[in-house]
């Protein structure tokens, strides 16, 4: 990703963007956890959190970034909602801190986890 | 630590009830369910206070609205009576706020509600122990929805209000003793959410979420202490009015209620959806809620007719709705009174001059509660200004000129007005903005004016516009139809093209002294000229920061604060 800024060229590695991206994940509410974007068969595995970047796909299209998350949500909570504070909470830090245009998020819910009774 | 307890025999009058809450320690499920009730309406109050405060994480002013409908929801899942036991009616709102849940907020209130349920499983009544436990749950609960909770928030709250229902469980507390700890508790720990969380600091408000947790336990204090609400519990659950409007694409708000035999609401939902937006049908096979957004209202009602009986049909024109809830919009002066603890302090609202419409949502954005149209070449009348004084919802007043033509005005204005006025003497449109941002709703009104009078000046007013007259002054020839630029209100240059006239004023205060550049363009000015100039302006001089906002203002084609 290259953010122009007059005198030379700033690169932000996809890797960066998904660090970034997913730290704003796990601060959203109702997500527990996230999911490697590369298991596709349906056993998702959650990733700790110092791996997280690794639930995040990160793409660049036209000078626009489109990012992938793929998420593990809490059991109870209307994923909908959930979704969507996803989607504007990572596009708002990702934009914040590039000064570059999110073009998309897509939120793929790959499990939901069903925290122990207290 | 299952306590047995005897049921409640049966449902009593709700006086006699109100009146035992006082001495009483514990909660049956009648009670609980008319607290729910009592806590919604008094949340419905004060919904536009909590939507002025929404700052986080993009500031979208819905958190009120979306509480207030995850916790209409949540009631609206028990129909008339009360199920016998706590635990049920827990059960059935927690399930309402789970399907009903709105927006973040709405979530985690829905969470909330969801741990208060399971500390009432099993439970026929609460005491005042198994409340204090079931608020623990409800936190342990909330916290479980998220890997970093973000403290300062109406996590921290609930956390907080928990840990006060401990304490005071270990003293033996009724339930109504109860209650106010929790509450007194919820109330400081609001307070204290801007040390937590710097975006709320640097706005200066109080987390939105966490103002609206604590009105609603204030709504459930209430009603335990007795204190009759001055409004009917809406059985409507859906929202008629406004803010939410916004983003509709549709005229008309349609609502209706069907009553028939073996109603399908999958059905009716599927087809209503066919129609509109915002749908919401809910219900039982014998009577379904419908509402929707759409441009032929007959349409639905035509199908609810085919249904059944059709009654409490409401159909309003919400664009109409919509401007006349924009020119009554009073977030700012409600903002105050949620976000400041005293209520004395905090109640002042802005009156701002401004010319052009974007210009004007610019400085509602920052929380003006009203904006005289006018600038230099239409100068508002003192009646003007003193008419939006009045017209304003709050006793103090601070008045934003915006042009050394109006401070006089103004000033007149501040005297035949029986509210307590300042007046800020801002001198241009970047001036006021930069005094706004100086607004702390929680200091009082000299404090305020004064902290505002300091930062204005902290900006530097740029404007341009085209001559009307060939004219010799400050040592410049200009001809008529040049751009012409004045720097703070002075005349300081001239030429062809606007780009020149800017890059010259920039020149002249020097640009190492200017950080950021906002350019508010006006009417005669497209989106793509502005941006081809801020373009040019950004390859010129790379180090400033430049934005570009539209302002619409007539006769500048630019209005640039220099900071």
């Amino acid at each position: 990703m290259t953010p122009e800024r007059g005198l030379g060229k700033i690169e932000v590695s996809p890797r960066a963007i998904a660090s970034l991206a997913s730290e704003a994940v796990l601060r959203c509410y109702g997500v527990v956890g996230m999911a490697p974007s590369t298991v596709r068969d349906g056993i998702a595995e959650v990733l700790q959190v110092e791996n997280c970047h690794r639930g995040v796909q990160v793409r660049a299209e036209n000078s626009q970034v489109l990012i992938d998350l793929y998420v593990v949500i809490e059991y109870g909570v209307r994923i909908s909602e959930v979704a969507q504070n996803v989607m504007d909470s990572v596009k708002f830090a990702v934009e914040r801190a590039l000064g570059m245009p999110v073009a998309e998020v897509n939120v793929h819910v790959q499990g939901v986890h069903i925290s122990a009774e207290s | 630590m299952s306590i047995q307890v005897p049921m409640s025999s049966e449902a009593k009058p709700l006086d006699q009830v109100v009146a035992e809450e006082a001495r009483c320690t514990q909660v049956d499920s009648v009670n609980l369910l008319a607290a729910l009730r009592a806590a919604c309406d008094w949340f419905e109050l004060h919904r536009d206070a909590v939507n002025a405060l929404n700052v986080f994480p993009v500031p979208d002013g819905d958190t009120g609205t979306n509480m207030l409908l995850t916790m209409r929801a949540a009631v609206a899942e028990v129909n008339g009576e009360a199920p016998p036991t706590v635990a049920e009616v827990m059960r059935l709102t927690s399930q309402g706020a789970l399907m009903g849940a709105r927006g973040n907020s709405g979530v985690i209130l829905s969470q909330i509600l969801r741990g208060l349920a399971r500390g009432a499983e099993g439970k026929a009544v609460w005491t005042a122990q198994d409340l204090a436990h079931a608020f623990h749950e409800a936190a342990v609960t909330a916290y479980k929805g998220v890997m970093r909770p973000v403290e300062g928030t109406i996590l921290t709250v609930i956390r907080e209000a928990a840990e006060a229902a401990e304490r005071a469980n270990a003293q033996d507390a009724t339930i109504v003793e109860l209650l106010q700890q929790i509450h007194a508790e919820a109330r400081s720990s609001l307070a204290r959410t801007p040390e937590l969380l710097p975006v709320l600091k640097t706005a200066g408000v109080v987390d939105a979420g966490g103002q609206g947790l604590v009105f609603l336990i204030e709504g459930t204090l209430k009603y335990a202490r007795g204190e009759r609400m001055q409004m009917e519990h809406r059985q409507s659950i859906v929202e008629h009015a406004n803010a939410e409007l916004l983003d509709s694409d549709y005229n008309y708000d349609t609502q209706f209620i069907v009553q028939g035999t073996d109603l399908d609401v999958e059905t009716i939902r599927e087809r209503i959806a066919t129609m509109g937006d915002s749908v919401l049908v809910v219900g039982n096979p014998e009577t379904v809620k419908v509402h929707v957004h759409c441009d032929h209202p007959g349409e639905a009602l035509e199908y609810g007719i085919s249904l059944g009986r059709v009654t409490s049909v409401i159909i309003e024109n919400m664009r109409a709705q919509y401007e006349e809830f924009v020119a009554s919009h009073q977030a700012p002066a409600a903002f105050a009174a949620a976000a400041a603890p005293d209520e004395q302090a905090s109640s002042i609202s802005i009156v701002a001059v401004a010319p052009g419409d974007g210009l004007k949502r610019v400085f509602e954005s920052l929380g003006a509660s009203y904006v005289v149209p006018g600038g230099q070449t239409m100068n508002p009348s003192t009646q003007d200004l003193l008419s939006a004084i009045e017209r304003v919802p709050r006793d103090q007043v601070i008045l934003l000129p915006n042009n050394k033509n109006i401070i006089l005005a103004a000033q007149q204005a501040k005297a035949y007005s029986t509210k307590r006025v300042e007046v800020v003497g801002t001198r241009s449109v970047p001036q006021g903005i930069a005094a706004l941002m100086a607004l702390n709703y929680q200091s009082g009104l000299e404090e305020n004016s004064a902290a505002m009078a300091e930062h204005c000046t902290d900006v530097q007013t740029i404007e341009i516009t085209r001559a009307v007259r060939t004219v010799q002054v400050n040592g410049l020839s200009v001809q008529e139809g040049q751009f012409i630029g004045l720097l703070n209100g002075d005349l300081v240059a001239a030429d062809d093209s606007s780009q020149a006239v800017i890059t010259s004023i920039l020149e002249r205060i020097g640009i190492e002294n200017i950080e950021i550049l906002t350019l508010y363009y006006g009417e005669d000015v497209t989106r793509a000229e502005a941006e081809a100039l801020a373009k040019v302006l950004s390859e010129a001089y790379p180090t400033l920061s430049i934005e570009i906002i539209p302002g619409g203002q007539p006769h500048y084609h630019y209005i640039i604060s220099a900071e």
